[in-house]
């Protein structure tokens, strides 16, 4: 029995997830923290807090991989991996047979082209805009006094969602006023917000090639309207794995293993990867 | 002696001037009033007029013509003409600074770089699609900082060693300004970076319409004395803020106002025959 951690350090929330292997794969403890402005306190207290969740020593961990937060690298655990990598990893093993992963999270958007045997190809980030990424939900949500878990259901009962010209989040906030004093309501609103956002990620995305299969990643994913509205703009159906908002997580769990031995690629490893082909 | 109104609706706020005028003489600014605006154009234009008003000492009625120009000029529905802010700004900087062949115009949420000749637009440029480099920037790092807006501009010119921001989103800079912070940064030091990206935006506008040896900057982000520092340190060019930097596209759109005014009814009022 092997046991590794996966520890995603967010923009705006970190992630850690525990991983053990054995004879499966099972991912036996998740832990969500606020990163803060020490992303070294929130990963140490993201990676205790799932071991304490499993009940276990952190000795027992046998490997640490840390990831996230393009441009702020942290030196966390034993070695660290991009969180470009670790998503793809992460939605190849939950979401078998992902081509295109879109991954929006707290302040950043990216696509990431996958190939067949789930080696990154090529992929894109948004790196100078907040477009598509959670601070502009939770902007637009804030300024309609709504809490963010309750704009995506709402945003789905929009029947005439209104315009939204510009996807800047500062704009954009002008932009609600005004429909909000125009009587317009919240749900159409928020439907025109959700459906401005795809469109911009989308043409983000498109920039790498978009396969099926489309598997959306990080903490937006659990908008269920920010995913009908990329799914109305693709023309086409959108994985989300349960485990969607720790996938970095889990991706570089993943990696963990693998350099915990590299006999373990060859076997078990394969092993779960023709089961899931199967499915 | 016409006395004429111009109103610029801004996004931040809104600004009403009033200017008199008397043939063959240069119009005279009799009173000035500013006004939050909020989603209601027509209602910060009425604020932003009453208080022009008080301070003219003169009642609405005797105004004889209302000129609006900024992002909410359509929405108000006492206006006689609307005027663009782009429009207004070449006018009003020229009055101010008759040499003026670059305007500078920062505003809360938008950015303008004009040319102008003799206060009549050549080229213009603006950044119409995303907050980075408009006033918005600092007012909400200013915000996080617990800064009241007032002394951000003060403040910056005391910074040692700025810190750069890189970010061009003015979100996204938000969480930079946390890490500057969070590393023990001073906060002036943290404000004049923020004063020297927007600088740098600036800069950038000012080039793709021509930039001269010197700049006219207007708007309420001209008030702020490290931004001037910053633009001058960085450009290399001189920089002039007008008395009344604020006050200038809606000093320009009522120029622009009495004159319009003055052409319709040439005959009857002014005396001279168009």
């Amino acid at each position: 029995m092997r046991i590794t951690a996966g520890v995603d350090v967010g923009s705006t929330q970190t992630k850690a997830v525990l991983l053990r292997e054995n004879g499966d794969m099972k991912i036996i403890a998740r832990a969500l923290v606020d990163t803060g402005a020490n992303v070294q306190k929130a990963a140490d207290r993201a990676f205790r807090a799932c071991c304490s969740d499993a009940g276990i020593d952190p000795r027992e961990v046998g490997y640490v991989v840390g990831t996230g937060y393009g441009r702020y690298n942290i030196s966390f655990g034993h070695s660290q991996m991009t969180e470009i990598s670790c998503h793809a990893k992460g939605a190849r093993f939950l979401c078998p047979g992902t081509r295109t992963v879109i991954d929006m999270g707290g302040q950043d958007a990216k696509a990431i082209s996958v190939g067949e045997n789930g080696e990154v190809l090529d992929f894109v980030m948004n790196d100078k805009c907040a477009a598509g990424t959670g601070r502009f939900l939770a902007n637009a949500a804030e300024v309609m006094g709504i809490s963010l878990d309750e704009i995506g259901p709402l945003s789905l009962q929009a029947t005439r969602p209104v315009k939204i010209a510009t996807v800047c989040t500062v704009f954009v906030e002008s932009d609600i006023l005004s429909y909000v004093a125009q009587g317009k309501k919240a749900e159409d609103i928020l439907g025109g917000v959700h459906l401005a956002i795809a469109k911009r990620t989308l043409s983000l995305a498109r920039r790498v090639n978009i396969e099926a299969v489309v598997t959306m990643t990080g903490g937006v994913a659990r908008n269920t309207g920010m995913v009908k509205a990329l799914e109305t703009v693709l023309g086409s159906s959108i994985q989300v794995g349960a485990d969607a908002h720790f996938m970095g997580a889990v991706g570089a769990a993943l990696f963990a293993m693998e350099k915990l031995g590299q006999s373990f690629e060859s076997t078990v490893w394969e092993g779960a990867h023709a089961a899931s082909r199967r499915d | 002696m016409p006395l004429v109104a111009g109103i610029d609706c801004g996004t931040g706020f809104t600004k009403a001037v009033i200017i008199a005028s008397e043939p063959h003489a240069t119009a005279r600014i009799v009173g000035r009033g500013r006004a939050k605006s909020g989603v209601d154009s027509n209602l910060a234009a009425s604020n932003a007029l009453r208080s022009a008003l008080q301070h003219a000492c003169i009642a609405h009625e005797d105004l004889a013509y209302v000129a609006t120009t900024g992002f909410g000029r359509y929405g108000v529905s006492f206006r006689d003409i609307q005027i663009t802010e782009i429009t207004s700004a070449a006018r009003g900087a020229h009055f101010l600074c008759p040499e003026t062949k670059t305007i500078l115009d920062i505003g809360s949420q938008t950015t303008r770089a004009v040319a102008s000749d003799h206060g009549k637009v050549k080229a213009f440029k603006s950044n119409d699609k995303c907050a980075a480099g408009s006033g918005m920037f600092i007012t909400r790092a200013a915000k996080y900082l617990e800064v009241p807006l007032e002394q951000v501009g003060e403040l910056s010119l005391h910074a040692t060693r700025p810190q750069p921001i890189s970010s061009i989103c003015a979100v996204l800079a938000e969480s930079e300004i946390i890490n500057h912070v969070s590393l023990g940064v001073s906060v002036e030091d943290i404000l004049r970076g923020i004063h020297d990206s927007l600088a740098e935006r600036a800069g950038m506008l000012l080039k793709r319409v021509g930039m001269g040896d010197s700049v006219t900057f207007i708007g309420g982000v001209a008030q702020q004395a490290g931004i001037v520092r910053a633009l001058q340190e960085k450009l290399k060019v001189k920089v002039t803020v007008p008395d009344g930097c604020e006050y200038a596209c809606a000093l320009g759109a009522s120029l622009l106002g009495l004159h319009r005014y003055s052409a319709v009814h040439s005959v009857t009022k002014v005396g001279t025959v168009a």
